[in-house]
């Protein structure tokens, strides 16, 4: 681990957006690189411990074969290492689904975040620079039914996507995830702080109309706080899994999450359930490992568009 | 009213996002295609089934029916596809054509109408050619609604070689023998049990059903509930004495991570459950191979044979499918007729006579189990299997409470078996009233 | 925990005091419609997938159906019921427990993890922070998955842990499981916090460092005269959304039980997992869906109270 010189500087105003770090490089210690703590260190050592422990215990487990993992101590490894056997099974197991239900994840990633974040940045865009009657009412009613639980939301929701015709068709996730309030939110705020109105009053003036003042000065302003949003719509569908239990009912549209639920539920049911536990713990490895690496890939920029909405809280 | 016009209002914005859905996500295909198809078009039909057999009889269907596609699907397990069931059904659209039930599952969907009456197919012909006991499963109020398609006569499966190890040289024929045998095994230390139990209500009622007991009497709509008959209480006071004493492994679950493990290690000494437990157990304990055993229930009479079940399922046909008779010929095909011998080698339990008589499947050895012939115990299992059992039709709401109320004696030792079923019996009446039926 | 509601579910800006005004407002100019069209998108999405739906939640709520009998107009039957059912409140009392108990404890983790890593004093800070923030990513069913293996008490994890030191310790009995819940969702959630108030505590202009460093202020005075007040305001956010996020506890609860028996997870354990229940076990959708609205209510009045002593808190500054 290298300390890297001035990390403070890639928080704070995002208007300032992306800004480099400057190489690493040893410096005294000052204000901005002070003495290290060999006990900060081992208690956030210790907490870290907390956090990799499940994480690592799941890696372990992916590598041994069913008759193993039911043998053999959690975080020891088993007698043969099967972790290239277990990811071709679970490829392979039931016609190899598992590979369309991580194709339907992407589905539901990709269009869900994309759409989700451009409303939002429309939306977002409304609410700080541009007029409309209501606007009061409407952030009101945005923000507030936010705490109705997703239970109250996912009875009704069923029954009116049924009625048209949505049920166990991909739309019957995608549009609710199309409407993210924390993002609607997240862009009002970075808006209003990070877009100058007197730009947009100049490309007004110079007969730009409000969609192409949008999109050709706003947005690329807006990039820091559109990966942020992007991203935590992202992780929000990844993860979703009460909606498509309720919504999808043929395993062909399934998103990871329930169909590993299901393989799950496959060893605990009693009957002719098949027992894949192996697969059930290589296939959750392989759900996160995207997650991880998308969070870890861009992680400067999801930082600095959090810490925007973090100081505007 | 006003919400569905805006539904409906809402619903012709939307079409073309869903005509799009129609061209792009095509290509993907695999699964389900919305086009109901017009004229003679071939029908489809639509399987829900978490018994993966069922799909091996699809292939030789429809090369006898060229007309007929079907595509089997796993909608979950269980409660679960009651659920998504349930929800197709209230939504008017997605209902399937074929659908697996636990047998106890059947009275639940075909008191209210849910299900399709199989009598206009003519299904009583085919009463003789099931278990009687499992037929009677599948009757609701005089009518027919599923065919059994899996069965769970109670049996006990146990592990010789931990038998041997506590001296015991046969299983135990009676639930006294039973009793001593328990002793024994408790006395080869720790983590040594004849079996385990956290409140599983299927077996309670498997040791009630076999002892004679009948606590549910459904008559129509009108359901009666008493826990107090003496098979019943019998039953219960033997079970209440296995746990007083410390017999029993209170904390490990049927089907948990521990239950397999403990099953690996020879630690949990039998298992009586139903027959279909010959299929995973392999699976659940491959280190025990060889080891286990099959043998028939101890009985509560020395010289008795009587059975009962546990689990088993049938298939049925919502009364809201529109393709009733091909879904009828499909159901006929896997569950009585050609398509049954597929399944059967590919590991299901079936309750069909023609099966269960015969040679080949009463002689075959299982490897697994030591080549005991396996099929000759469950076969003599199934056939003994006491009559006249009832499930209320709300029996699936009810087992999901059990667990609520059971908890508490299985951690803390407070209350009793006795007890418990009074409660469950007052939530019953309660509820059951509240859902329309006359319970008492 | 529902981890994409948490996130989803927001209403951070309740914790702003100026909700409904704009953060700056554009100069005024006759009241026209611009934004309309702008708004548009996201308003009718919203109608559809949130206000509808409440709306038919609030509809169905003054009804009851039955198995046989089919569904009749009850009035506010329902809401007279729940008040008087001791199972919902026994969740909703578990889920107020749960809230006083463990959402401090996160956020002290949380807040000392931030301070700690801004300090710029603890050795690999990137490694730690990427590393503490890791979990918010993983599906709870996974993550319900491997703690539930990982603390099986026969032959998971603590098992071993068990018999190496002799103990006799359940983390899955009547009174323990609600702490395994906790020590997943603090797990879970910690890091999510902690970069909230990172990010805050990085906001901070540095000149004021410079500054209290001239004046020779050591680390603990820093700390309680600069960077404590940075955090306020995040704190109230975070506060309103573990609060959310805890009344709506359902994943962990309702994947338990098929893991570990007798944990105590009852099918009323949490309000959520018991209006599930109802409505998909019970057929009972009128009566679900009045629990929900009521829980809704009180998640919405908890989370007022929350923001408004946030502010009396900010303003006594």
């Amino acid at each position: 681990m290298h300390p890297t010189s001035s990390p403070r500087a890639e928080g704070g105003k995002a208007s300032r957006t992306p800004i480099r770090h400057p190489g690493p490089g040893r410096r005294l210690h000052t204000v901005e690189n002070p003495r290290k703590s060999k006990t900060l260190t081992v208690m956030t050592g210790l907490f870290t411990l907390y956090c990799l422990l499940p994480l690592v215990w799941l890696v372990v487990n992916a590598t041994k074969s069913q008759a193993d993992f039911v043998s053999s101590f959690g975080l020891a490894p088993g007698r043969e290492f099967a972790l290239w056997d277990n990811i071709v099974q679970v490829f392979t197991y039931q016609d190899g689904i598992f590979s369309r239900w991580l194709l339907n994840t992407l589905l539901y990633v990709v269009v869900g975040a994309t759409v989700s974040t451009f409303l939002a940045a429309l939306g977002g865009y409304a609410l700080a620079k541009l007029d409309f009657t209501g606007k009061r009412v409407f952030l009101f009613v945005v923000l507030g039914s936010i705490s109705v639980p997703g239970i109250a939301l996912a009875i009704p929701q069923f029954l009116m996507f049924a009625q048209l015709g949505l049920t166990n068709t991909p739309w019957a996730i995608l549009i609710p995830s199309f409407i993210n309030p924390f993002g609607l939110y997240l862009m009002w705020v970075f808006t209003a702080e990070a877009v100058p109105t007197g730009l947009l009053e100049a490309a007004k003036i110079d007969g730009a109309g409000e969609f192409r003042t949008f999109l050709q000065i706003a947005t690329p302003l807006l990039a820091p706080a559109g990966v942020t949003v992007l991203l935590f719509s992202f992780v929000s569908i990844w993860n979703n899994y009460f909606l498509p239990l309720i919504m999808i009912k043929d395993p062909a549209w399934y998103p990871l999450t329930v169909g590993i639920n299901q393989w799950n539920k496959l060893g605990s049911t009693a009957g002719n359930g098949a027992l894949i536990q192996n697969l059930v713990i290589t296939s959750a490895l392989l759900t996160i490992v995207p997650l991880i690496i998308a969070f870890l890939g861009l992680q400067r920029y999801w930082q600095s568009g959090l810490s925007l909405g973090a100081v505007k809280g | 009213m006003r919400l569905s016009q805006k539904v409906r209002l809402l619903s012709a914005a939307l079409v073309p996002m869903f005509a799009l859905a129609a061209c792009s996500g095509g290509a993907g295909g695999g699964g389900g295609a919305a086009g109901s198809g017009g004229g003679d078009a071939p029908v489809k039909l639509k399987v829900w089934s978490w018994d993966g057999t069922v799909a091996r009889a699809v292939p030789g269907f429809q090369a006898a029916n060229p007309n007929i596609k079907v595509e089997v699907v796993n909608a979950g397990s269980s409660q679960d596809e009651y659920k998504a069931l349930d929800n197709a059904i209230q939504a008017g659209s997605g209902v399937p054509d074929v659908v697996m039930f636990e047998y106890f599952a059947v009275p639940y969907f075909a008191i209210p109408g849910k299900l399709a009456d199989l009598g206009e197919f003519g299904v009583q012909n085919l009463k003789n050619d099931y278990v009687q006991a499992a037929w009677n499963d599948v009757t609701v109020n005089g009518k027919v609604y599923a065919l059994p398609s899996d069965y769970g006569p109670s049996a006990m499966f146990y592990n010789a070689a931990t038998f041997k190890k506590a001296g015991i040289d046969k299983p135990p024929a009676t639930w006294d023998e039973y009793y001593e045998a328990a002793k024994k095994i408790r006395a080869l230390g720790d983590d040594y049990y004849i079996a385990q139990d956290t409140g599983d209500i299927f077996f309670l009622l498997s040791l009630i059903w076999q002892a004679g007991g009948r606590p549910f009497k459904v008559d129509g709509t009108k359901v009666h509930i008493d826990f107090t008959d003496p098979g019943t209480t019998k039953a219960v006071t033997f079970w209440q004495k296995m746990l007083d004493e410390g017999l029993v492994n209170t904390k490990i679950t049927g089907w948990s991570d521990d239950w397999n493990r403990a099953l690996n290690d020879g630690t949990l000494a039998t298992q009586t459950m139903g027959g279909w437990l010959t299929s995973t157990l392999p699976e659940r304990a491959p280190k025990a191979a060889g080891d286990f055993k099959v043998a028939l229930m101890p009985q509560w009479t020395q010289g008795d044979k009587v059975g009962s079940a546990n689990g088993g399922s049938s298939f049925g046909i919502p009364a809201a499918s529109e393709h009733k008779e091909a879904a009828f010929k499909f159901l006929e095909y896997f569950a009585h007729g050609g398509g049954l011998s597929s399944r059967v080698d590919a590991g299901a339990f079936v309750p069909n006579t023609s099966v269960l008589d015969s040679e080949e499947f009463r002689s075959k050895a299982n490897e697994y189990f030591g080549d005991q012939k396996v099929g000759a115990v469950l076969a003599e299992a199934s056939e003994i299997v006491g009559i006249g059992w009832q499930y209320p039709p709300f029996f699936e709401w009810a087992r999901s409470i059990y667990g609520d109320i059971a908890s508490p004696f299985y951690t803390s030792g407070k209350g009793s078996l006795a007890e418990i079923l009074q409660q469950w019996k007052q939530r019953c009446v309660q509820y059951g009233n509240e859902q329309g039926f006359e319970v008492d | 925990m529902d981890l994409a509601r948490q996130i989803d579910v927001t209403p951070a800006a309740m914790a702003s005091p100026d909700t409904a005004q704009d953060p700056a407002p554009a100069p005024r100019r006759r009241r026209s419609q611009t934004g309309l069209a702008f708004i548009a998108p996201f308003g009718a999405l919203f109608a559809l997938v949130f206000i509808l739906p409440i709306l038919y939640a609030a509809y169905l709520s003054f009804f009851q159906e039955k198995l046989i009998g089919g569904t009749t107009f009850v009035g506010l039957a329902n809401y007279a019921k729940l008040v008087q059912d001791p199972q919902f409140w026994d969740g909703v009392g578990r889920v107020i427990w749960f809230t006083l108990i463990q959402v401090p404890i996160m956020l002290f983790f949380a807040m000392a993890l931030a301070l700690a890593l801004d300090s710029m004093r603890v050795h690999g800070a990137r490694f730690t922070r990427a590393t503490i923030f890791l979990p918010y990513a993983v599906p709870a069913i996974v993550s319900t998955l491997m703690w539930g293996f990982m603390l099986g008490v026969k032959y998971g994890l603590f098992g071993s842990l068990n018999d190496a030191l002799g103990t006799d310790i359940d983390p899955f009995t009547p009174d323990t499981t609600l702490i395994s819940i906790g020590v997943m969702v603090t797990w879970a959630f910690t890091g999510f916090n902690m970069l909230i108030f990172y990010a805050a505590l990085k906001a901070v202009p540095r000149e004021l460092y410079e500054a209290a460093a001239i004046d020779g202020a050591n680390e603990f005075q820093v700390i309680r005269a600069i960077k404590l007040p940075a955090i306020r305001g995040s704190l109230v956010v975070t506060i309103i959304f573990s609060i959310i996020g805890t009344f709506q506890m359902f994943n962990e609860p309702q994947i338990l039980p098929s893991m570990v028996a007798n944990s105590g997870v009852t099918t009323y354990y949490t309000p959520n997992l018991y209006a599930y229940n109802l409505a998909f076990t019970g057929s009972q959708q009128g009566y679900a869906a009045a629990l929900a609205l009521v829980m809704a209510a009180i998640t919405i009045a908890v989370a007022y109270a929350v923001q408004i002593r946030g502010i009396r808190n900010a303003s006594d500054q």
